[in-house]
């Protein structure tokens, strides 16, 4: 096992493209279950690939434990990759595929065997050892190729999506059992992924990159309660953040934000985690406001001055709660590469989308007026310009 | 993909398809058919006229089955009796003998047989002696036609009843009969069994050559990046074009620096590359998904070790789709050998010269052309039957799956 680093590590592809990685700095402990989250494009994919020595550095160091391996072939690296297609072998039966690296090594067939039936108990595919690939569901295909990576006790595990070809249900089943056999195994692990839910349920950190470049590295918690910027905030948490174009004004004592018609004071604890609020009265600012930091009028204590009425163009029910779609006439803010496509294509072009989730047990219809009471406290206020948080 | 449409019309569609079908194959056949029953007919059996298909030969009968020794004796019917015969003794002198009460009667005695009675008869204005003959149970006049060579025949079922006749109007007994003497005489008379083993190795040969330098080449243009890559592939894929009759001069002429005119290392050689092989190979390797090898590499497999231990079994169906089309290509190659090998040499032919040999202008051992025929066609016949799954999908896909 072994911490994995970057030190201003670079990827330039021929031509002058952009930087398919720009100046990475992550440190990766010793047994830490590291996921790399970004939209595609990202450089996660390729930063992966780099430890794993698919892809040249072309500026920086890579170290791996102690050593440098910048310049080190995949295969003397010490680590194990899982393919998002699996990338088994497919005339091999899963113990060929399982045992191949041994025998590459010229490990004795006995200790092959031995290690080879260990490493499919532990997955449970102990009766399929004789089989081959095609004749295996996507799940067990998937079990093989962890199996490939588990049986060499690597210094690293290296995942590429691995989840992405499975359905819904077996990946949240699948999700769990790489989170036990990391835990189990106690392996260092980096695990590539552009689905957000992965990435927050199962890391110990989770850096998220954007355009080669890192934007934040933190535990899950901390990335969503206190983005690091614009585009973390609207990249993490589904449905997305609220991000509403406004004007701070009001006093410094009772800063209130107005967008549209609307006004809303902020909240004292809100103030001492974004300070430069005071600042910056009388200029505009992105406040951003996650669909759970809403509740219907009465349900939560607020005063006045922190609610707000709303047009329901879209009331969703989802059982424990309902999701209240409404639009606000302010410009949207796009944080390219952040939303999804199908929200991107919204009828609601050049006005601001606002989702809020509410208790399930209220009955609104689409075309309802509602007074909504919105947490300030746990608001965030964005810099429009530069995207940094307003702290 | 078939959709099942139900009712008269659809049957009636669908067994006119069959009808055109199996005419069409049939057609397709008859080649085939001929040559492989022509391999087994006797000299006689092949200029007969109607032509048959079926092999036939003259029925015989073992000598000691009618009492008499030495060789089988051939089996005839007889005009006139019935039952079949066997000719005991083929020269005899006969005689033949018209009765003078019904002149179109014939009856064929032996030479010695009947009595001159001394009276004389004018048959068309020659004068002819009256004989005395037995004949229907009595005896009566007759003058003597003719005498002649005939034959004894003897029945078979009843050795008492002999019979003479005149050999040509009797009818032989044919039955189905394969005449293989014709696949060993052109296998020792023709030296086909030299030409055939030739011809084996240099198929043999050029088909691992080709394999080999096919899959290297191909692996190399597919997934190792190397400067000059993209524009070397042109330019083999380029000689692809190049007609191979552009070729045989300059080909001839390198032969004949290297000393290999008139060597079957003429024949292998210069045909164990392929830019069509490569070509195959390449495109198969490229559509190999990159995850796969890049797997082997982090298992950390070498170079060859990832070409030869999972490369080469995941490219089978491509590797039979080439071994397929030199196997052909090789076999039946025949302008190239009779440019290289010496036609007074042959112990360096290959079957394709050899058969042209044996079917010269002035042949009639059609026979034997048509059994080297059937010899050299069979092993290809035989790699087609086994490999056409390859050869299909090949030419829909490239041998990409």
């Amino acid at each position: 096992m072994a911490a994995v680093t970057f030190t201003t590590v670079t990827k330039e592809y021929k031509g002058d493209g952009p930087r398919a990685v720009d100046s990475l700095d992550l440190e990766i402990d010793d047994g830490e279950f590291m996921v790399l989250v970004g939209p595609s494009g990202c450089g996660k994919s390729t930063a992966l690939r780099m430890i794993a020595g698919l892809e040249e550095v072309s500026a920086g160091e890579l170290r791996i434990g102690d050593r440098v391996v910048n310049d080190v072939p995949p295969g003397d690296r010490d680590i194990a990759m899982v393919f998002q297609n699996y990338a088994l072998y497919p005339h091999m039966t899963v113990r060929a595929n399982i045992g191949f690296a041994l025998e590459v090594a010229k490990v004795p067939k006995a200790e092959i065997k031995k290690r080879t039936e260990q490493a499919a108990e532990m997955l449970g595919l102990g009766e399929y050892l004789d089989r081959l690939p095609k004749a295996l569901s996507g799940g067990q295909r998937q079990r093989v190729a962890m199996g490939r990576a588990i049986v060499r006790s690597p210094q690293v595990f290296l995942m590429d999506e691995p989840l992405s070809n499975l359905d819904a249900k077996l990946r949240v089943q699948m999700r769990s059992e790489i989170i036990r056999l990391q835990k189990q195994l106690g392996t260092t692990m980096v695990y590539v992924t552009h689905d957000q839910v992965e990435a927050m349920t199962m890391g110990h950190r989770v850096a998220v990159m954007r355009k080669g470049v890192l934007q934040q590295v933190a535990p899950p918690q901390e990335l969503y309660q206190r983005p690091a910027n614009l585009f973390v905030a609207a990249f993490i948490g589904s449905p997305a953040m609220n991000l509403i174009r406004g004007q701070l004004g009001g006093t410094a004592d009772r800063p209130i934000v107005t967008f549209a018609q609307h006004s809303l004071a902020i909240d004292e604890r809100a103030i001492e985690r974004y300070p430069r609020i005071r600042e910056r009265l009388g200029s505009n600012v992105i406040l951003g406001t996650r669909p759970e930091h809403f509740a219907m009028d009465g349900d939560i204590d607020v005063p006045d001055d922190q609610k707000i009425t709303l047009h329901i163009d879209l009331a969703e029910a989802m059982g424990a709660e309902v999701h209240l779609h409404a639009t606000l006439d302010v410009p949207p803010v796009e944080v390219e590469g952040a939303q999804n496509d199908d929200e991107a294509d919204d009828i609601t072009q050049g006005a601001t989308k606002v989702i809020a989730r509410v208790e399930g047990v209220h009955v609104v219809d689409t075309g309802d007026q509602v007074t909504l009471a919105v947490k300030t406290h746990l608001a965030h206020f964005f810099d429009p310009a530069t995207g940094d948080p307003l702290r | 993909m078939s959709v099942k449409r139900k009712g008269p019309k659809a049957t009636a569609i669908r067994a006119l398809t069959y009808v055109v079908l199996v005419m069409v194959a049939l057609v397709v056949i008859f080649p085939f058919a001929v040559a492989l029953t022509t391999s087994f007919k006797n000299n006689d059996d092949i200029f007969r006229y109607p032509p048959t298909l079926i092999p036939r030969e003259a029925a015989t009968i073992a000598a000691d089955q009618v009492g008499a020794e030495g060789e089988a004796l051939p089996l005839y019917t007889l005009p006139d009796a019935p039952g079949s015969f066997a000719l005991i003794d083929p020269d005899v002198s006969v005689a033949e003998f018209r009765p003078l009460d019904d002149l179109d009667r014939v009856l064929t005695l032996d030479a010695s047989a009947g009595e001159r009675t001394g009276a004389t008869v004018t048959i068309d204005g020659d004068e002819e002696d009256v004989f005395l003959i037995e004949a229907d149970g009595g005896v009566i006049e007759a003058y003597r036609s003719r005498l002649t060579s005939g034959g004894l025949f003897q029945n078979v079922d009843d050795p008492a009843d002999t019979e003479l006749g005149l050999v040509n109007f009797a009818e032989p007994v044919e039955q189905f009969g394969a005449r293989t003497e014709n696949f060993s005489d052109v296998w020792t008379d023709k030296e086909l069994g030299r030409s055939l083993s030739n011809t084996v190795l240099v198929t043999f040969a050029v088909v691992i050559g080709q394999i080999v330098t096919s899959i290297l080449g191909g692996y190399a243009f597919a997934r190792i990046d190397f400067k000059g890559r993209n524009g070397l592939f042109m330019l083999y894929l380029g000689s692809v074009m190049v007609p191979f009759v552009v070729l045989i001069i300059p080909l001839f002429q390198l032969m004949l620096q290297f000393g290999w005119l008139d060597n079957l290392s003429a024949l292998i050689i210069p045909f164990a590359f392929t830019a069509y092989g490569t070509f195959l190979m390449r495109q198969f390797f490229v559509g190999i998904p990159k995850e796969i090898e890049e797997a082997a590499l982090l298992d950390n497999a070498s170079r060859s070790k990832i070409l030869w231990r999972i490369m080469v079994p995941l490219a089978r169906p491509a590797i039979a789709t080439l071994a397929t089309f030199g196997f052909l290509y090789a076999w039946n190659s025949f302008f190239w050998p009779l440019v290289i090998i010496n036609s007074g040499n042959p112990e360096g032919r290959v079957l394709s010269l050899t058969l042209s040999t044996l079917g010269g202008r002035s042949s009639t051992d059609i026979n034997l052309v048509f059994a080297g025929a059937v010899i050299a066609m069979t092993p290809p016949i035989l790699v087609f039957l086994f490999a056409q799954r390859y050869f299909v999908e090949n030419s829909a896909s490239s041998g990409l799956k």
